[in-house]
């Protein structure tokens, strides 16, 4: 699965310059770049041998098989679709069944996780509010524009999203592929989901690259070892489905309903659906020292092996103020950015702030995020933030640990009256309503849940909100793993982290000043007694 | 006067290598605790603080059956015989160069408040220190088995600490003892090198 380079080929004219270099000015240098270029050695983890291993994962060569030679309309994925299901003719009933495709996730028994619900956040809201032909284009079939969408029409799935390895495959606004995508080439070279399949998406929530999760971003397709030391070329040069194992299109590792790192592991990959926690691979006591592996019982891998998240190039998005969204200069919306050319204020989003090499915040977590939906009566605490998804969890807990997350703050419209949150219609031209064309938060809210079916009282005013995204991906090499004293000192990384007592956090100052005042009198006691004996002895 | 060897090669080695491990326990320990020491860092001091205590139970076995073997546990029975003598010398007799109350024998070297003082130290201090560290150690086992609270580990903690700074109190009280000999080294000399004069018509043979 190599990736098809982007970059263009040196020009003649520089080649000659370099091949100059090398053979007549610094064979030396060059020599020992050669050697560092290597690949590393076939073995445990190495790229080599992971991608050796992959090359066998296929048994068939699509190239091969008339059907997909087409010729396909432009743009008509769903024949495409059709052609694919002649063969593998479970394929499309096994992604309905998925949340890639239903949107909707259900946890606990109950439905309603997902895009496609009333589930709400603080980045672009909820897309149910007349939004969903546009982020449709993440979504994994064709023509998903509203509540009318076919979700049982087979044709309508997209294979080639997942499986394109041209990198030649784009889609467009509900979900159609680019009329540009030559269809026939790209079905012909189908293979299993890379990087850069999941990251069209996974990478680019909350509608920019890096700006929802901030362990993902495009950064990671290239990523130098450093900042994720299993998915680089530099470390294991492993791809997603490494660890996110499949099962009849069911993928492992679903934000909403599997807790990220339970007691009951699977013990070796595959020995159920989840491949998702460290443990699978690494063993439950991967450290040398028995201290270190007995942190395993409360602290998630992750909260020492993931130092900081955003640690490629790009910033992802820590705070997104909609109250101040809708500043217009002329009556026309506008943009401020920051040095690094960052959206420090647009008008279609209000205030927001963007952050690199970001520290996590911890919490005791379950696996169990309390997600706040649209349909959830809100109550503002005191200190006028509502959390809306609170990690579940707590020492007692045995199935809790400590756990890092990317910290998301901003504010979002809610219906005053209703004490709800609400969907607003954003994405829209002029005098369509959406806000972004026509700036009137109450016709867009008001159209907004009107599509959603929700009841809004005509009354909405702005909310501090914050949401917890666990951290679990840009695990660092074990070197960048974090020293004790991060945690294991009075203003720690757990300094807020509640329930019991730490180590070099919690130590009695009181105490200290008793066992000091001791030492102090007796260093008293004996200094006194000495230098009566010593004026004597001279007398 | 005749000199003697009042300390044996054992008991020397073992004094030495308890003093030594006892002070770096105290150095890695408060360095733990977060008291402003930065020696070995953290986790060195955690494994080195660790690998010490085992070290130090195993030395301490050792001289158990060193003492139980010998008969020397004797030298620890307390007695008052003395002790007011002992107290009085050392609060006004030192000053004015009074002899020693107590006369060092081999079967008797240790002076009414030495024999409380070590006593109090290998019965009390030691043990306190050996459980309340076990204690520490697998607290999560523990808590975990016993049903404990995770908070209740500041008792243990400050157990542990108090006891800490305890023996940093008496290991400045002891060492400005040994300065009270006949000279100021006297008896750091006899506990290196095993030697001593001491008078032959020693208390012990009195009693």
């Amino acid at each position: 699965m190599h990736h098809k380079s982007r970059t263009r080929a040196h020009s003649w004219l520089s080649r000659m310059y370099l091949a100059v270099l090398c053979h007549m000015v610094i064979p030396l240098t060059m020599a020992q770049a050669q050697q560092a270029n290597q690949p590393a050695p076939p073995g445990h983890g190495s790229f080599t041998a992971v991608h050796a291993a992959k090359g066998r994962r296929l048994t068939a060569d699509h190239s091969k098989f008339l059907i997909l030679k087409g010729p396909f309309k432009e743009g008509d994925g769903p024949a495409v679709t059709r052609a694919c299901l002649t063969c593998h003719t479970k394929a499309a009933q096994q992604v309905m069944a998925t949340s890639h495709w239903t949107w909707n996730a259900s946890k606990d028994g109950k439905d309603g996780y997902g895009k496609a619900t009333s589930l709400v956040n603080n980045y672009c809201i909820s897309i149910i509010g007349g939004n969903t032909e546009g982020c449709a284009r993440c979504h994994a079939g064709y023509g998903l524009k509203n509540k009318d969408f076919d979700f049982t029409r087979q044709e309508s799935v997209d294979c080639l999203v997942c499986h394109d390895t041209t990198g030649d495959y784009e889609k467009e606004k509900g979900g159609w592929p680019n009329p540009a995508v030559p269809l026939a080439e790209v079905a012909q070279k189908v293979g299993a989901p890379t990087n850069r399949n999941c990251g069209v998406c996974h990478f680019f929530g909350g509608g920019g690259d890096a700006t929802k999760h901030g362990d993902l971003d495009d950064t990671i397709l290239k990523a130098p070892r450093l900042e994720d030391v299993h998915m680089s070329k530099q470390g294991a040069g492993m791809d997603c489905v490494d660890c996110h194992v499949s099962d009849a299109h069911q993928l492992g590792g679903p934000n909403y309903v599997i807790p990220a790192d339970r007691r009951e592991q699977s013990k070796f990959p595959g020995e159920n659906l989840s491949r998702m926690s460290c443990a699978s691979c690494h063993s439950d006591s991967p450290h040398k020292s028995y201290i270190l592996n007995r942190h395993y019982q409360k602290v998630a891998c992750q909260t020492c092996h993931i130092p900081a998240f955003a640690r490629g190039t790009l910033p992802t998005n820590t705070y997104w103020d909609w109250a101040t969204a809708g500043r217009l200069k002329n009556g026309r919306g506008y943009k401020e950015e920051d040095a690094n050319g960052f959206e420090t204020y647009n008008s279609i989003h209000g205030e927001m702030v963007w952050q690199r090499n970001v520290k996590p915040t911890y919490e005791w977590y379950n696996g169990n995020l309390q997600f706040l939906r649209l349909t959830d009566t809100i109550t503002i605490p005191a200190s006028g933030k509502v959390v809306l998804n609170p990690a579940a969890g707590s020492y007692a807990d045995p199935n809790a640990k400590i756990w890092p997350f990317k910290f998301h703050e901003g504010s979002q419209p809610y219906d005053t009256v209703l004490n709800r949150f609400v969907a607003p219609y954003t994405s829209g031209p002029k005098g369509s309503g959406a806000f972004w064309g026509d700036w009137n938060w109450d016709v867009a809210i008001r159209m907004g849940m009107e599509t959603a079916g929700l009841p809004y009282s005509g009354k909405y005013g702005f909310v501090k909100t914050s949401m917890l995204w666990p951290i679990t991906h840009m695990v660092a090499p074990k070197e960048q793993a974090l020293n004790c004293v991060e945690c294991h000192s009075r203003n720690g990384r757990l300094a807020n982290v509640p329930g019991f007592y730490l180590i070099g956090r919690d130590r009695g100052t009181g105490i200290d000043k008793i066992g000091i005042g001791m030492v102090l009198l007796t260093l008293l006691g004996v200094g006194i007694h000495g230098y009566i004996r010593y004026t004597n002895v001279r007398h | 006067m005749r000199r003697v060897v009042l300390y044996e090669t054992f008991e020397r080695l073992w004094h030495w290598a308890q003093a030594v491990m006892i002070i770096l326990m105290m150095l890695t320990g408060f360095e733990i605790r977060g008291l402003g020491i930065h020696l070995f860092g953290f986790q060195s001091a955690v494994s080195l603080h660790n690998i010490l205590a085992i070290a130090l139970i195993t030395l301490i076995v050792f001289a158990i059956f060193w003492h139980v073997t010998t008969g020397e546990w004797r030298q620890y029975i307390p007695t008052r015989k003395f002790l007011r003598e002992m107290v009085a010398f050392y609060l006004t007799g030192i000053f004015k160069g009074a002899p020693h109350p107590v006369k060092k024998h081999r079967m008797a070297k240790l002076n009414p408040l030495q024999r409380l003082a070590y006593l109090g130290f290998k019965v009390l201090i030691l043990p306190v220190q050996a459980t309340t560290g076990a204690l520490y150690y697998f607290y999560p086992n523990l808590q975990h088995a016993m049903g404990w609270s995770p908070s209740s580990l500041w008792v243990v903690a400050v157990v542990h600490v108090l006891g800490a700074f305890g023996l940093v109190a008496f290991l400045i009280g002891h060492v400005y003892l040994t300065t009270t000999g006949h000279t100021p080294l006297t008896n750091i000399k006899a506990m290196i090198t095993g030697w001593e004069d001491i008078q032959d018509d020693a208390y012990f043979e009195e009693s």
